[in-house]
């Protein structure tokens, strides 16, 4: 099956385990069922993959494990449609299917020697938390690292149980937030928006990248306050989540003017994004 | 040498290749229309009408199977579909504003990550191409750069003689192969003098100036003009050659189906609608927007292609009139 030249062709790999971060938001840790396969197979921290359910299709998601971790990879998925609810139905044992990894990456080289803040909101976590523990890993090669994470409300929160290791391995800083009216009575994070949370935190912009995800209106009230922060378009980072089906450059979906995200993407710079047609 | 064919030997030319178990598509008439169809004889053959779908679909059906899912013992299994099985086809007939289009797909097709269905396909056809001396007021192949007698695209080029006789001109070695294979229906000779061409009313237009008026006026009130009575139906991107969106979808169960490749339109909705349900092409001029960049000017930067071979056949489908001809015009008229 690996052998073919079918673009179309995915990898067959086993649900090893299910986490439900939210009562509608899953992970799923995928082992591949060729031994080939899972040895071979590398990615880079912020590409995707199509996951397909047969009898369904395949859906995109960007893979929410980091590299450094071998021998399994995660997604994780909010179930919005067909091929998410049918993805949801699957249980620990079940078989799905796998092509990747696509598009580009963040380039994490780039950052040694760096501080970096991390900005996500909602279910965008996840491409974050790929480079999150990919650089938490490598923890000796960066300077600061700060996370801003968001939620409608604390049950919206993803990865909790990482949040909190996070929170208390002391060599990061984990501002936490929920919109107001989201907060529980024990909730131990801020009450407020990403974008105000993030200049209340004020990070250093010098020596410092800074890596954004989440819903169109959060990135677009996200690069301001950046911008007031003293970041530069080239130090921020971001990723676009067009719809896809081919991944892979041919179907024609996911264009944002004449560049493919499924190709070019979905990692761009503040400055690439800012150069497109302003139809994202 | 030039060389000639008759229409009689056209036709046996056809019955020859039938034999041969090639499948040889070409216009013929189904029901009241004339449209690409598998000819089973010679005489299956009509050259007086231009297909009303065009030929794109030989090298990129409507719907194909690209897996086939099993599970068995419990065990899924996922099998490819062998290729190897393809037939040789021959296209016999294609006006320019058709044979034109596969040269034009090969591009997408084939960069970095490589279509094997529609490549695979497209190594085993041989393009038998012909002047156009058929077309209408919605034709404007020459206003894209190509022409009633151009011969991009064909492997073998065929010019309607007046004494009712064919011209061939070998344009690729593939069409050289198919002469030799059949050189006793081919003669030496230069024949009679040619068919005229349609006229076409259409000037020339500068494609790189409305490329780059396109470049200058993402954001511009002719959009909104031209595009808001556009009703989203996809008409225009069936029929036309060069489209090539798709989809993917399972049919089957959860136990056992197959995985498709099927056209889809960026004029649809849905097209980009996200799952949170932002859509970035929200109303549907810009979604036509979409459509005139990408023939104009995304397909060129990318492939320094033009996505549209002016055969028309969107100007004669869409139900509320939209033509395209007209808008390149008025932008062709352009000039901040
Ligand atoms: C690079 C990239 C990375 C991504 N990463 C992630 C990730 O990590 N996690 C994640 O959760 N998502 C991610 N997404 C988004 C994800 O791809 C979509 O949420 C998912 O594909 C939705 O698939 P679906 O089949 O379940 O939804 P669909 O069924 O396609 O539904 C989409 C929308 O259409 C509606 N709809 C459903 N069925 C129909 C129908 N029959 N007719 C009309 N409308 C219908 C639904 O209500 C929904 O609003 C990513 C996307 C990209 C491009
Ligand atoms: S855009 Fe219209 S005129 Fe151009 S190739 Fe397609 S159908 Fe023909
Ligand atoms: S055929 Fe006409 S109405 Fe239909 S999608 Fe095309 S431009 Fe719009
Ligand atoms: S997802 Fe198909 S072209 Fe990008």
């Amino acid at each position: 099956m690996c052998k073919s030249d079918n673009i179309y062709l995915p990898n067959l790999a086993t649900i090893e385990a299910i986490v439900d971060e939210t009562p509608d938001v899953r992970t799923l840790r995928l082992v591949f069922q060729d031994e080939q396969v899972r040895e071979n197979f590398s990615f880079r921290a912020g590409q995707f993959a199509e996951y397909s359910s047969f009898g369904f299709g395949e859906s995109t998601f960007c893979i929410a494990s980091a590299p450094t971790r071998k021998g399994y990879i995660e997604c994780c998925f909010r179930s919005v449609g067909r091929v998410t609810e049918s993805l949801r139905r699957l249980e620990v044992g079940d078989t799905v299917g796998v092509r990747g990894p696509y598009g580009n990456s963040f380039p994490i080289e780039e950052f040694y020697g760096k501080s970096l803040v991390f900005i996500a909101g909602g279910i965008a976590l996840p491409p974050l938390r790929t480079v999150i523990w990919n650089c938490l890993d490598l923890r000796d090669k960066f300077k600061d690292i700060t996370i801003v994470y968001g939620a409608r409300s604390e049950a919206d929160l993803v990865y909790k149980h990482e949040l909190k290791e996070w929170q208390e391995r002391g060599d990061v800083r984990l501002v936490k937030c929920v919109d107001p009216g989201g907060a529980g009575p024990d909730f131990d994070g801020k009450v407020g928006f990403v974008p105000t949370v993030l200049e209340e935190a004020a990070p250093s912009a010098e020596n410092t990248i800074a890596l954004v995800c989440g819903p169109p209106i959060m990135i677009k009230f996200t690069l301001p306050v950046l911008e007031r922060l003293g970041f530069t378009d080239d130090n921020i980072y971001t990723t676009l989540e067009n719809r896809m089906k081919c991944g892979v450059g041919k179907c024609g979906r996911c264009n944002v003017g004449n560049v493919y995200v499924c190709k070019d993407g979905p990692v761009f710079t503040a400055r690439q994004v800012k150069a497109m047609s302003q139809e994202f | 040498m030039p060389q000639i064919i008759t229409e009689q030997n056209l036709r046996n030319l056809i019955d020859l290749l039938v034999k041969e178990a090639k499948l040889v598509v070409g216009p013929k008439l189904s029901g009241s229309v004339v449209l690409y169809e598998p000819l089973t004889a010679g005489s299956d053959l009509t050259l007086d009408a231009l297909p009303r779908r065009s030929s794109k679909e030989l090298f990129f059906p409507i719907c194909e199977d690209i897996l086939s899912y099993k599970r068995e013992n419990g065990a899924m299994k996922v099998n490819d579909v062998d290729r190897s099985k393809f037939p040789e086809t021959v296209l016999i007939g294609a006006p320019p504003c058709d044979a034109g289009s596969p040269a034009i797909l090969d591009a997408v097709m084939s960069w970095d990550y490589k279509d094997e269905f529609y490549l695979e396909r497209r190594r085993k056809s041989t393009i038998v191409g012909i002047a156009c001396t058929k077309g209408d007021d919605a034709c404007f192949c020459r206003a894209v750069g190509l022409a009633p007698d151009a011969e991009a695209g064909s492997d073998l080029f065929l010019t309607p003689l007046k004494d009712g006789s064919y011209a061939c001109k070998a344009v690729t070695e593939k069409g050289q192969a198919l002469v030799a294979a059949h050189k006793n229906l081919f003669a030496e000779g230069a024949g009679a003098e040619p068919v005229a061409f349609v006229d076409q009313a259409v000037e020339k237009l500068d494609l790189v100036k409305i490329k780059k008026w396109l470049e200058d006026h993402f954001e511009d009130p002719l959009w909104e003009k031209i595009a808001d009575i556009c009703v989203g139906c996809g008409a225009c991107a069936f029929i036309c050659p060069a489209c090539h969106c798709f989809d993917i979808n399972d049919e089957g169960s959860t136990d056992d189906g197959v995985r498709r490749k099927h056209w889809d339109a960026c004029g649809f909705a849905k097209f980009t609608n996200h799952a949170s349900g932002h859509n970035p092409r929200d109303v549907q001029n810009k979604r036509y927007r979409n459509r005139i960049m990408h023939k104009f000017k995304y397909y060129d930067d990318k492939f320094g292609k033009t996505l549209c071979t002016g055969c028309g056949r969107c100007i004669r489908a869409c139900p509320v009139g939209i033509d395209i001809a007209e808008i390149l015009e008025t932008i062709n008229t352009k000039h901040d």
